[in-house]
Formats: structure tokens, C-alpha cells, sequence
């Protein structure tokens, strides 16, 4: 049994810090963690935009205190180590700009990973056991959720992969399903695409609110054409928003009204529409570090009262403890360099194909 | 040549050979319907939602005896309705006092209330001792902040019920290459001596797996004051921003269970001695997340042994005990125990009624979900699990006023089964295609191979009525 020296105290730990807590609360998002999903949706080389988007939105969400282990990126395809991009293993949102793909990043799912299906098991969180926690949303009714999608899209829809689509129903019924199971406690929508309005049409459950680069029928550009890679580096939307974004900072006092109230139709080239009123708070009194930011409450603890226990207990079981030596984190892993060897076969067999076409034709004309 | 130019003369073109043929596509059709139809269609087995109905509106209710001194009560014979009155007047709903005489009974988790001559209230285990001249409101008062603390704006600070948690103590040096740092320290003697006896207190709750590690580069992402004498401040506003997420890290990630982090930040020599304002501890609170305490040693130091470690490991303790949601003893009560079992009761009781309304709420959302929508398969795993939470929760309610160990065990396992249930991978409903994408996927598939044979059906049909009626009209020879 323990060998016990008693120390008595009278209790009052913890007792004084409820004003300083209401004062923390007042006005702002009671959450305590903050999460991002951030997801581009499109492959191939010509879509480096998308990437760039994501990129973009991660480094932002990242700098503003959303660790690593919150953040669930999806990228459909790797642009940074294209055989076609000139700076190998960089993202440039804009010609000199800052390396997005920078030295630590961790993309969660890759490549074909991304997947619609894949998408709604992680909002859902019915995700097979043996699926890492890196890539699972393991959010609570505590958890403020920025879910930023980009791609090509239509009216109601959005496209993975070049072969199957999301669509505002799903969007929606995920969103829901995660209410019933309390795995949010607000969420802030943003999607970049063609009539992107269109996909938060369908979202009815509460404590949303969503925002989009274009309204239904309306399409949304990208931004400057570089020479160099010969493909858009960025979208315009992105674009703009970044240039807000990037004046935030960790203990910025900006709100969401603020941040719409920075959109600029003519620069962005479409009209950026805004979803609240699911939402209960009021836009001009949520910050944007509720959703881009870590969470901010903190409890100076003061008390003289601490627990004291036994000098030697000998019958609890011997703790299990790992004592790891982390000298700095590991370097991050470096994406694999995706093949075309299919690709490379049908355009040689193509090319086979109209040569044996011409030498028929040539074979006919000389012949008659 | 005359039978080649006749094609009634072919032998593929005799009416019986074209007919079978024909008949014999439409055999594979019609025996595949049935095939297609059952591996198309989604496995939806019924859930209990009657049983579900039933047990959410039931509501727990975890009764507590409370014993008072035949002496005391054989003096003032009113006093045992009197509390009793006073009690239930104000507990909530899910908590029912029994106050009685002390038949000396010493079954588990019954309370004592004794009057003695000092001056102190003190609680022992599950005794609690008062002056004599305690006035009964007072006395009721703090019975009721014992045995069903108060929900205050502090309970947001306690982390999510979860079954298994790992605890990750991490001592982060700022930059060891700046000279003077902390290269190790005792830290297995200081879990076992301020964190292990909490776990094995909270054990009938929760399974903790404990890891520790020790870094030797976490810069700060913000520079922090500097005050005149040298002193490092931190204000309230650094301290939000204190933890440097994107570069610190503070725990594997081994397991999805829950992390409860705690961090032993050593700042560079040049900036110390860091201090939180308005902490004497140097210390806070993360809700939910986790506590960092703040420690400067001196030039020369560079091992934290159990002199140190004494001074931070009770900080670390009463973090995890305020994580964990171990109500504080009331002000004004003195206990010897560093944890008296009326606040491990308190404990217990808060986690059954809080994953028992989980498990409820989420056997709620499971049915209501099911029958929303209408493609989501439902498995017999799933019914299985959601049969098993339900037994869970009718086993809980004939439990519940007699273990409350048990009745903490039970509701967490109701939760756990449910929210497995919820979660199952199999149950992911199939995804939403409008109507008339299914059409524009299913005409050009089935349309030109299907109208061939239905005009070739109708074609048939025609030539052999055509033939019966000439048959019919031709005269008999």
C-alpha cells in the first residue's frame, strides 16, 4: 500500500479563473480545437492551379496555428514533382511568390486517394480501423471545421479525379450526419469552382455557414497565365482571398465580415456568394481566427493547491513509458514522382496508327 | 443455288433455329433479373427502433445513500427528513440522495456525515465530518457540491469522454544549441509518483498509455516581451499563441485515442527568467487539450531530478486531474487525501449520466440517420452492436443503484458499442446520383441492346400470328 505523506490543503484550485473564462468567451467561438479539410479535387499537370489553391490555403491555415496533425489535405495529383514543372518540388501561387510547397508539408491522401468516397468516410468518420490517424477527422461537438474544396465543377456538383463527381447532396448529407454524431461544433464552407454557390444549395444542418467563388450559371477564372510552366499558376478567387489572409495573424481581431466584405467582384471576375443563415452567430462578430486559426483560450492556472500522493507506490504497475530523443521532427516525406507509362504507350501506338493510315492512303493513290 | 437465294430455306433461317434463338436471349434477361435485382439491391436490416425509443426516454438515476449517527439523530429526530427534503429539493435529476440512520453497514458507497468537536470540516474517504454547530443549509449545501458538482463555464475545459487516452509529457528545449539546456530528466519516478496513483484511481474509467520524449529544438513563434529587470513576460495574449503547432511535436501518432498533452518548456538562457503574468506557478491550461508549465533552471543545470520534478509533476497532476474532470473539494473542506473518494463517486457519476446521454443520443441519431436515408445499408454488425449498446444500457438501469462502478463501466460500454455502430465502414450510403444522371448513364448502356431484341420479339410475335391465321384459313387437304 502506499506509504502516504498527507498533505493537507484546502482545495480552492481553480476556483478564481471563472471570470477571466467568461471574459475569454465573450464574444467569441466557444471551441476548443480548430480543423481543416482541404481538398483539390483535380488531376493532371494543367490543373497546377488547384494545387496551388489548396497549397495556398494550407500554408495559410498552418501559419495561423492549425497543427499539422488537424489539418487533412487532399491533393489529386502532385504537381510539385511533375517531370513538366521547371522548379522541381515548387508551388508558386504567382511568378516570384513564395514557395507553397516549402520544406514541411504533409499531404494525407494523394493521387488517387482522393476519391469522393474517401471524402465522405472522412467527414463521416466511417473509416476502416486499420485507416492512421493522419488521416481521419477526429473532431468533437468542440471542433471548428474549415473545409476549403477546389476543382472543376458544375451546378451542384464538383469533379474528382476527371472520373466521378461530389455533389451538393452529398456535401450535405455528410455535413448532417456529422451533426447527428456531434463531430463539429461550427463549420466554415469555402469552395473554389465553377458555380460554386451551387454546392452549399443543399447544406441543412446547423451551425454552417459557406462561402463561394462564383454564383449557378457563372464561372470562375483563374489567374495569370505563366510562360515559364505554360499553365495558370492560381486561381483569381484564391487569389484575392490570400491577399486578405495574409494580413491575418495568430491574435488578428478581423471577422468574417470583414473578410467578405474584402471581396472584389471586378478583380475576382465573378460574383463570390456567402451562405449564413444556418449559422447562429453574426458574420461581424466571428473571427477569422475561430476558423484559420488555433484555438486561443487558455487558463493561467494559480493555484497553491496540488495533489500530493504517496511518496513511493510500489504495487502500481510500472509505467510504460518510451523515452524517445527528438532532436527536430522528421524531414517530411518527399512525394513520389508519378509515372506516364500507359500514357506514353497509347500516344506511340497512336502515332503508329496514322502513320500505317498515310502510308495506306499514299499505298492507294499510287497504286490507281 | 435455289435454297442459298431462299433465305427461309438457310438452316439458321428455319422459323424454329430463329425463334430458339431469340427465345433464348430473352431466357438470359429474364433469369438474370432476379440476379441483378438481389446484387444491386442494398442489405437494410432492421434496427431495434422501438427498443432505441423506449430506453432514450428512460432516464438514469443514480441514488446515494447518505448516513447520519443514530446518536445524532436519536437528539433531533427531525433532522434525517429535514436533509432529506433539502436534498432533494436541489439535485438535479439524474442523482438521488437516501439519507438514513448508520446501521452500520459498510457496503461500498455509502456516505457517512459525522459531527465532531473541531473546529475544521474534514473528509475522509467517504466520511464526512462537520463541527457540531453546522447549520443544516450548509451542511445540505455541501453534500450537494459533493455529490453532484455544479455545472460551471469551467466544464468546457474537461476533454471528451474517451475510453482510452494517451498521456504525452514532453520536455521541449527552446534551442540547445544556444548553450545551456536540459538534457535529461527522472521522468519515470516522477510519473510514478504524481501521475500513476491518478490513473490507477481513474482506472474503472479510463486506460492510459503514457509517452514521454524530450526535444531539443521548439522555437517560440512570436517574440515575447522583455521587461527592465530582465524578466521575460508573457502576456495573456502570448500565451494564446504560446504552443508553435507547426513545429513542435508533441505526440506520435500512433493511435487514434485522444492525446492530453503536456509540455515542460526550458526558454534559451537569454531570456530568462520567462514568467506568466498573473501565475505564480508558471503554468496554464490548455482546455481539452492539455497543460504547459514553464520552467527556468539554472546556468549550470542540465538534468531535471526529483528536486526539480517535484516542483513541476504536481502542476502536470492537477492539469490531468482538471482534463480528466475530477471535481475540486468545496471551499472550506480539508481532506487528507490528495483524492477522497467522494470526488472519484462525483467522477464516476458525471461520466455515467454524460456517455449514457451519449449513448442514447447516438442510438437516436443511428435510427433517425437510417431512415433518412434510404440507399444507407445497415449490416449485422450493425444491429448487432446497436442490440448489444441497448442490453448495455437495460443492464445499466438495474445496475445503477447498486454499483456505481458498474453503472460507469456499463455506460461506457453502451457508448463505446454505439458509437461503433455509427461508425461502422460498411454503413456509408451509397452516393447521391439525380435521376436523370441515372438515365443518361443506363440509356445509351441498355438502349441499343435492348430495343434490337425487342423489335426482333414484336417481329416474331407478328410472323407467327400472321402464320397461325393463314394456317388456320389455308383448307384442309
Amino acid at each position: 500500500m502506499r506509504a502516504i505523506i498527507f498533505s493537507i490543503c484546502a482545495c480552492l484550485a481553480l476556483a478564481s479563473p471563472e471570470e477571466s473564462a467568461q471574459e475569454f468567451f465573450a464574444g467569441s467561438s466557444n471551441h476548443t480545437n480548430n480543423w481543416a479539410v482541404l481538398i483539390s479535387a483535380s488531376k493532371y499537370w494543367f490543373n497546377y492551379r488547384h494545387m496551388s489553391n489548396t497549397l495556398a490555403l494550407y500554408r495559410t491555415v498552418k501559419r495561423l496555428g492549425i497543427p499539422d496533425s488537424n489539418i487533412i489535405m487532399m491533393l489529386a495529383d502532385d504537381a510539385a514533382c511533375n517531370p513538366r514543372n521547371r522548379d522541381a518540388a515548387n508551388v508558386y501561387p504567382s511568378p516570384g511568390g513564395v514557395d507553397l510547397y516549402g520544406d514541411n508539408i504533409e499531404v494525407d491522401y494523394r493521387g488517387y486517394e482522393v476519391t469522393v468516397e474517401n471524402v465522405i468516410r472522412l467527414l463521416t468518420g466511417r473509416q476502416d480501423p486499420s485507416v492512421p490517424r493522419s488521416k481521419r477527422l477526429l473532431t468533437d461537438d468542440r471542433s471548428n471545421i474549415f473545409v476549403y474544396m477546389t476543382g472543376h465543377g458544375g451546378n451542384e456538383f464538383l469533379k474528382f479525379q476527371d472520373s466521378e463527381e461530389i455533389s451538393a447532396h452529398d456535401v450535405g448529407d455528410a455535413f448532417a450526419q456529422m451533426w447527428e454524431k456531434k463531430r463539429y461544433h461550427e463549420i466554415f464552407f469555402m469552395i473554389d469552382t465553377c458555380q460554386a454557390s451551387s454546392m452549399y444549395s443543399q447544406l441543412h444542418s446547423p451551425n454552417i455557414f459557406a462561402t463561394g467563388s462564383s454564383q449557378v450559371g457563372e464561372n470562375s477564372y483563374s489567374y495569370h497565365n505563366d510562360h515559364t510552366i505554360g499553365v495558370s499558376l492560381i486561381d483569381r478567387y484564391t487569389h484575392y482571398i490570400l491577399g486578405f489572409l495574409e494580413n491575418v495573424n495568430k491574435t488578428s481581431h478581423a471577422t468574417m465580415q470583414d473578410f467578405f466584405d474584402y471581396y472584389d467582384t471586378t478583380a475576382i471576375g465573378s460574383h463570390p456568394g456567402v451562405r449564413s443563415d444556418l449559422f447562429a452567430r453574426p458574420l461581424n462578430e466571428t473571427l477569422i481566427t475561430d476558423f484559420f486559426g488555433g484555438v486561443a483560450h487558455v487558463e493561467v492556472s494559480n493555484s497553491d493547491c496540488t495533489p500530493v500522493f504517496g511518496d513511493v507506490v510500489e504495487e502500481e504497475a510500472p509505467v510504460r513509458s518510451k523515452e524517445t530523443m527528438v532532436v527536430k521532427a522528421a524531414p517530411p516525406s518527399s512525394p513520389q514522382p508519378t509515372t506516364v507509362d500507359g500514357k506514353g504507350i497509347r500516344a506511340w501506338g497512336s502515332f503508329g496508327l496514322i502513320g500505317l493510315i498515310l502510308s495506306w492512303v499514299a499505298f492507294r493513290t499510287s497504286g490507281s | 443455288m435455289g435454297s442459298l437465294l431462299d433465305p427461309s430455306l438457310l438452316f439458321f433461317q428455319q422459323d424454329r433455329v430463329r425463334r430458339t434463338i431469340i427465345a433464348a436471349y430473352w431466357a438470359v434477361i429474364l433469369l438474370a433479373t432476379p440476379l441483378w435485382w438481389n446484387i444491386t439491391s442494398i442489405e437494410r436490416l432492421p434496427l431495434p427502433a422501438g427498443r432505441v425509443h423506449t430506453e432514450t426516454q428512460r432516464a438514469l438515476t443514480l441514488p446515494a445513500t447518505i448516513q447520519l449517527e443514530p446518536g445524532l439523530v436519536d437528539s433531533k429526530p427531525h433532522i434525517i427528513n429535514e436533509l432529506q427534503s433539502l436534498l432533494d429539493k436541489r439535485l438535479s435529476n439524474s442523482i438521488t440522495a437516501n439519507v438514513r440512520v448508520n446501521d452500520q453497514n459498510t457496503s461500498p458507497g455509502v456516505y457517512n456525515l459525522v459531527f465532531w468537536d473541531k473546529e475544521d470540516a474534514v473528509l475522509e474517504g467517504r466520511t464526512l465530518k462537520f463541527p457540531r454547530g453546522t447549520s443544516l443549509t450548509s451542511l445540505s449545501d455541501t453534500i450537494i457540491k459533493l455529490l453532484d458538482p455544479p455545472p460551471t463555464s469551467q466544464d468546457f475545459r474537461i476533454a471528451p469522454y474517451s475510453s482510452r487516452y494517451r498521456l504525452s509529457f514532453t520536455l521541449l528545449n527552446e534551442d540547445a544549441s544556444s548553450g545551456s539546456y536540459i538534457s535529461g530528466w527522472s521522468v519515470q519516478a516522477a510519473l510514478r509518483r504524481y501521475i500513476q496513483p491518478i490513473l490507477s484511481r481513474v482506472s474503472d474509467l479510463h486506460n492510459c498509455t503514457i509517452e514521454s520524449q524530450i526535444q531539443f529544438h521548439a522555437p517560440l513563434a512570436f517574440e515575447p516581451h522583455k521587461l527592465e529587470d530582465n524578466t521575460t513576460a508573457l502576456t495573456a495574449e502570448d500565451l494564446t499563441i504560446f504552443v508553435n503547432t507547426a513545429e513542435w511535436t508533441l505526440s506520435s501518432s500512433t493511435s487514434t485515442d485522444p492525446v492530453l498533452h503536456f509540455a515542460l518548456f526550458v526558454p534559451n538562457a537569454e531570456r530568462r527568467p520567462v514568467k506568466v503574468i498573473d501565475s505564480r506557478t508558471n503554468t496554464f491550461l490548455l482546455p481539452q487539450w492539455g497543460g504547459v508549465v514553464i520552467y527556468n533552471p539554472g546556468d549550470e543545470q542540465d538534468h531535471l531530478g526529483s528536486d526539480a520534478l517535484d516542483q513541476i509533476f504536481p502542476l502536470f497532476a492537477q492539469h490531468l486531474l482538471t482534463l480528466l474532470g475530477v471535481p475540486s473539494v468545496p471551499a472550506g473542506i480539508k481532506t487528507p487525501d490528495a483524492l477522497s473518494d467522494w470526488q472519484i463517486d462525483a467522477l464516476l457519476r458525471r461520466r455515467a449520466i454524460e456517455t449514457n446521454q451519449g449513448a442514447r443520443d447516438i442510438l437516436k441519431s443511428t435510427v433517425t440517420l437510417v431512415n433518412e436515408l434510404e440507399n444507407m445499408p445497415v449490416g449485422k454488425v450493425v444491429q448487432d452492436e446497436v442490440q448489444a449498446a441497448l442490453s448495455a444500457l437495460e443492464r445499466l438501469h438495474s445496475l445503477s443503484s447498486k454499483s456505481l462502478t458498474d453503472a460507469a463501466r456499463l455506460s461506457s460500454e453502451a457508448y463505446t458499442l454505439a458509437s461503433r455502430a455509427f461508425f461502422n465502414p460498411d454503413m456509408l450510403a451509397m452516393l447521391y446520383f439525380p435521376t436523370e444522371h441515372k438515365y443518361a448513364v443506363y440509356t445509351p448502356l441498355f438502349a441499343s441492346a435492348v430495343i434490337p431484341l425487342i423489335a426482333a420479339a414484336v417481329r416474331e410475335l407478328l410472323a407467327w400470328r400472321k402464320q397461325k391465321a393463314a394456317k388456320a384459313a389455308a383448307p384442309v387437304q
